[in-house]
């Protein structure tokens, strides 16, 4: 050990080298000089907090230190009125509780309870503030840090009121311009046209208002909207062929390009107008709508919903649809776990695909027989939140004879076309290989489909299939449910006849290549190979839905969601309820790392997948990673055992 | 002769003002509630009569929070100063010791260090053996501290915890200061200095303070108690 920092007299300066070591490696600790880092560690004191302490009280702990985690790890939630709480975050070794209180002021924002043995360096409050002051760097960070882990959560008003507004609105009004929000194509007609020619023209765009010129394309007089029509020509019972001069509302209501949405709430609030045009350097460059705004502001799932299931032709279709991953961001500032998000996703996703064949089936005309468009795989098991790709299938009613299984074969093979041309559209990918609809192997009646599970279930290969799990994750998307029922109770049926495919299935479990371990920023696999990229879908998750499945099936439970499925086990008495509870939390938090990361690579624009860098991930996080590797372990012997279980019954 | 002497002579108001800080000490008051001094002693080697100090290291504890504003680590020159002596192990050399105050100097400063504070170490017995020895030489006297052991804590811990099915990895029988770290994981420190062993045990007894006090560990009284060190008074 170097002694060289020893005086002569055999005395050692007091803050021992550990802390030094520390706070030297931690932002933004790590910016100050030595002489100030150890004037620093020298007021830290050592704290030890059991699993299970609770560390602050939201609304009522005076925040008294830093604190600094040394090892360990420590979870922040909110707590309603109503008891219910909302996990906001895990912090691991190196991570910090306690800086927005003491900045601020103010007692605990959060409850604070360690989830590990957890060891703390406790810096006191007036230390930490003489840094902030003092440090133009300390500020920096922990306002960055704020700004992006905490004032976007808008927490305040989430903890104070679940149901009220949120405050995450009130920032989008604020911080989004008029111009951002221009929609549509502005349409103008002049001011001398019919009514009937107006009217005309509103349909072919399917746009509520028209703006009136006058001589100049840019002299804009007036405008008239849907409802004008409605009050003014047809209640009133005016003639089609007056001129639009007639009922327009003149002058325009205008809103400068460069105004914040609220302002223009206000003002479309305070006039009771729906329309305002937008103005930019005094010529009008679009339309907003109070729906536009309403639409920002509720950037709700509710308000998406009824949206999408208003909107009757594809491309408004597919700029909802692209508006779902939107969706998700506040969902998750909200607090809502990756499982809930998935669900609403789906929602919303079906309601999409509803439409969409809603459409296509007005283009071909009535379905020969019913049908069902079936959802596989992730979708199936609402497990999907970003669009990587689609996995769907069909199945129509048995035809009664040839003519009819001729023209059944045909409709839906173009039915089933053109859907998934409109989805691709909607942002729903089609990768090589995938199962889908417009394949004609699976699009077929549903006598042979009921074949063909018999025949997969007994154990007969699955010609061409990557994914096999993916067609026992059914799940009806739209059309005539009984079919679908009739799949379900098949398969449910025949998993608890055959033992075929489970007993595949449980060695392609076994022989899953777990990581052995998760060493600082690399994973290393059982062949030695270190990998500093963690596919957390195929190696991560994958384990746990298939084993949620495999159970599943060979207790025949009919749900595909896997925290369902797990939840059935536990409560049917098939799986340990500790053992359930431990496989849904580490389903959890792999979800929720794959989702921010989904989520952050949607917001800059790239393509969504599920490669997380481990440097990017907290300890904590790592750590969770590891406990989760290890449960496989014991997934895996449960599914031998099983296996062995269904052997002895067979002898 | 003089140390014949020593053991005839009063002892240091230093000692006599220490001892009057324990006269009155209630040892039915929750652990949070005493200082502690964690000390830890480098020896020339383990003979009871001819080995000497060659370092001493001590953290104060107060609310059960180690703090870090007052260490106390300093080498200290033996009498017999013998390069082929245990040293090796501590990493100190032979000149750091040959610049280092004598035990006259370092002992009232230690003294005055942990007024007021109960002694804490691992296996705290060996330690106080040799300050003592030093202290009974030098300042006609003994330290007057209650002593807490972290090695009796460890094992009533163990004990408790197994009745509770608690399992730990490792080498569950031994309670060596390394075996201890290992098993209940807490932060390593580097070992053979007197400093970071003190602070290493620091860990450990704020580990196992907090985990008896949940398992109904209170007092002092109830660690002499559970641990059976009931042959001495003042050791616990």
């Amino acid at each position: 050990m170097d002694k060289g920092h020893m005086a002569s007299n055999g005395q050692v300066p007091s803050a021992p080298d550990v802390i030094v070591d520390f706070l030297g490696n931690i932002m933004p600790f790590k910016e100050l000089d030595l002489q100030l880092l150890q004037d620093v560690a020298r007021h830290v004191r050592v704290d030890f907090f059991p699993k299970g302490t609770w560390l602050l009280t939201m609304g009522e702990s005076e925040v008294r230190f830093l604190y600094l985690i040394q090892q360990g790890g420590v979870k922040s939630f909110l707590t309603d009125e109503e008891g219910q709480t909302t996990l906001k975050d895990y912090r691991g070794e190196g991570e910090y509780i306690g800086a927005l209180g003491i900045i601020r002021g103010t007692v605990a924002n959060m409850n604070v309870e360690t989830v590990e043995d957890t060891f703390c360096f406790l810096l006191p409050r007036d230390i930490f503030l003489d840094l902030i002051t003092s440090q133009p760097g300390f500020a920096q960070y922990y306002l960055k840090s704020f700004s992006e882990k905490v004032v976007s959560t808008a927490y305040t008003e989430l903890r104070k009121h679940r149901v009220a507004r949120r405050g995450d609105e009130d920032l989008y009004l604020f911080s989004i311009k008029v111009e951002d929000i221009i929609g549509r194509t502005l349409r103008r007609i002049p001011v001398g046209a019919s009514v009937q020619d107006a009217a005309k023209m509103m349909m072919r765009f399917s746009v509520g208002s028209l703006l009136l010129y006058e001589n100049d394309e840019d002299n804009i007089v007036g405008i008239i909207t849907d409802k004008d029509l409605r009050n003014k020509v047809v209640a009133a019972g005016m003639e089609m062929a007056m001129p639009v001069r007639k009922i327009m509302t003149s002058p325009v209501a205008a809103i400068s390009s460069q105004a914040v949405c609220f302002d223009a709430l206000i003002k479309m609030m305070s006039s009771g107008i729906h329309h305002l045009a937008v103005e930019d350097n005094g010529k009008i460059t679009g339309i907003i709508t109070s729906h536009d705004v309403m639409l920002l502001q509720g950037n709700s799932p509710y308000m998406l919903f009824k949206e999408i299931s208003t909107q009757c032709s594809y491309p408004a279709l597919y700029s909802l649809a692209q508006k779902i991953p939107g969706v998700v961001r506040n969902l998750i500032n909200e607090g809502a776990k990756a499982g809930n998000i998935a669900q609403m996703v789906a929602l919303l996703n079906d309601r999409v695909l509803a439409q969409l064949l809603r459409l296509v089936e007005l283009e071909l005309g009535r379905a020969p027989v019913p049908y069902c468009w079936l959802l596989l795989g992730c979708e199936g098991r609402k497990e999907l939140t970003f669009k990587t790709g689609q996995e769907n299938a069909l199945v129509y009613a048995d035809p009664e004879d040839d003519y009819q299984q001729r023209a059944a074969a045909v409709y839906f093979k173009e039915l089933s076309k053109r859907t998934i041309n409109h989805l691709v559209n909607c942002g729903y990918p089609v990768a090589e290989e995938q199962i889908i609809a417009s394949d004609s192997r699976w699009c077929r009646p549903l006598r042979v489909w009921k074949d063909q599970y018999t025949t997969w279930l007994k154990g007969e290969p699955f010609a061409g299939v990557v994914e096999k799990g993916s067609f026992f994750d059914i799940r009806l998307g739209y059309g005539h449910k009984p079919l679908f029922e009739e799949i379900r109770a098949k398969i449910v049926k025949d998993a608890r006849k055959y033992n075929g495919y489970l007993i595949s299935a449980v060695n392609d479990c076994t022989n899953w290549r777990t990581p052995l371990a998760v060493f600082r920023d690399v994973i290393v696999e059982e062949d030695g190979k270190q990998e500093s990229l963690f596919d957390i879908k195929e190696k991560g998750l994958a384990p746990y839905i298939h084993f949620a499945r495999i159970l599943a099936l060979h207790y025949g439970i009919r749900e595909t969601n896997t925290l369902a499925r797990l939840a059935i086990l536990a409560k049917e008495g098939r799986l340990d309820g500790e053992l359930a509870g431990r496989i849904q939390e580490a389903c959890e938090i792999q979800m929720h790392i794959q989702l921010i990361h989904q989520l952050h690579q949607y917001e800059v624009g790239s393509l969504p997948d599920s490669f997380i860098a481990l440097g990017k991930l907290t300890e904590l996080e790592k750590k969770m990673l590891r406990d989760g590797f290890e449960l496989v372990g014991e997934l895996n012997d449960l599914l031998q055992s099983l296996v062995k279980g269904i052997h002895k019954r067979q002898r | 002769m003089r140390s014949l002497f020593s053991w005839l002579r009063k002892p240091d108001p230093l000692l006599v003002r220490n001892e009057e800080q324990f006269k009155r000490l209630d040892f039915r008051l929750p652990l949070p509630d005493y200082d502690y001094v964690v000390c830890d002693t480098e020896l020339t080697g383990l003979h009871k009569r001819k080995d000497e100090i060659i370092s001493i290291g001590a953290v104060r504890i107060s609310r059960l929070q180690i703090e870090l504003s007052s260490t106390f680590h300093t080498l200290v020159r033996p009498v017999k100063l013998d390069a082929n002596q245990a040293t090796f192990v501590h990493r100190i050399t032979p000149e750091q010791l040959r610049k280092a105050p004598g035990i006259e100097e370092v002992l009232p400063r230690f003294v005055e260090y942990c007024s007021g504070a109960l002694l804490v170490g691992h296996c705290i017995s060996l330690d106080l053996h040799f300050l003592n020895l030093a202290i009974r030489k030098n300042l006609g006297g003994i330290l007057s501290n209650p002593c807490v052991d972290t090695m009796t804590m460890a094992r009533l811990y163990k004990e408790l915890a197994g009745k509770r099915g608690v399992r730990f990895a490792g080498n569950p029988g031994s309670l060596v200061l390394d075996d201890l770290t290992a098993e209940f994981k807490l932060p390593r420190f580097k070992p053979h200095d007197a400093l970071e062993d003190a602070l290493q045990t620091a860990y450990l007894f704020l580990f196992l303070a907090k985990k008896l006090k949940s398992m109904g560990v209170q007092t002092l009284e109830d660690v002499r108690q559970l641990g059976r060190n009931k042959g001495e008074e003042r050791l616990f």
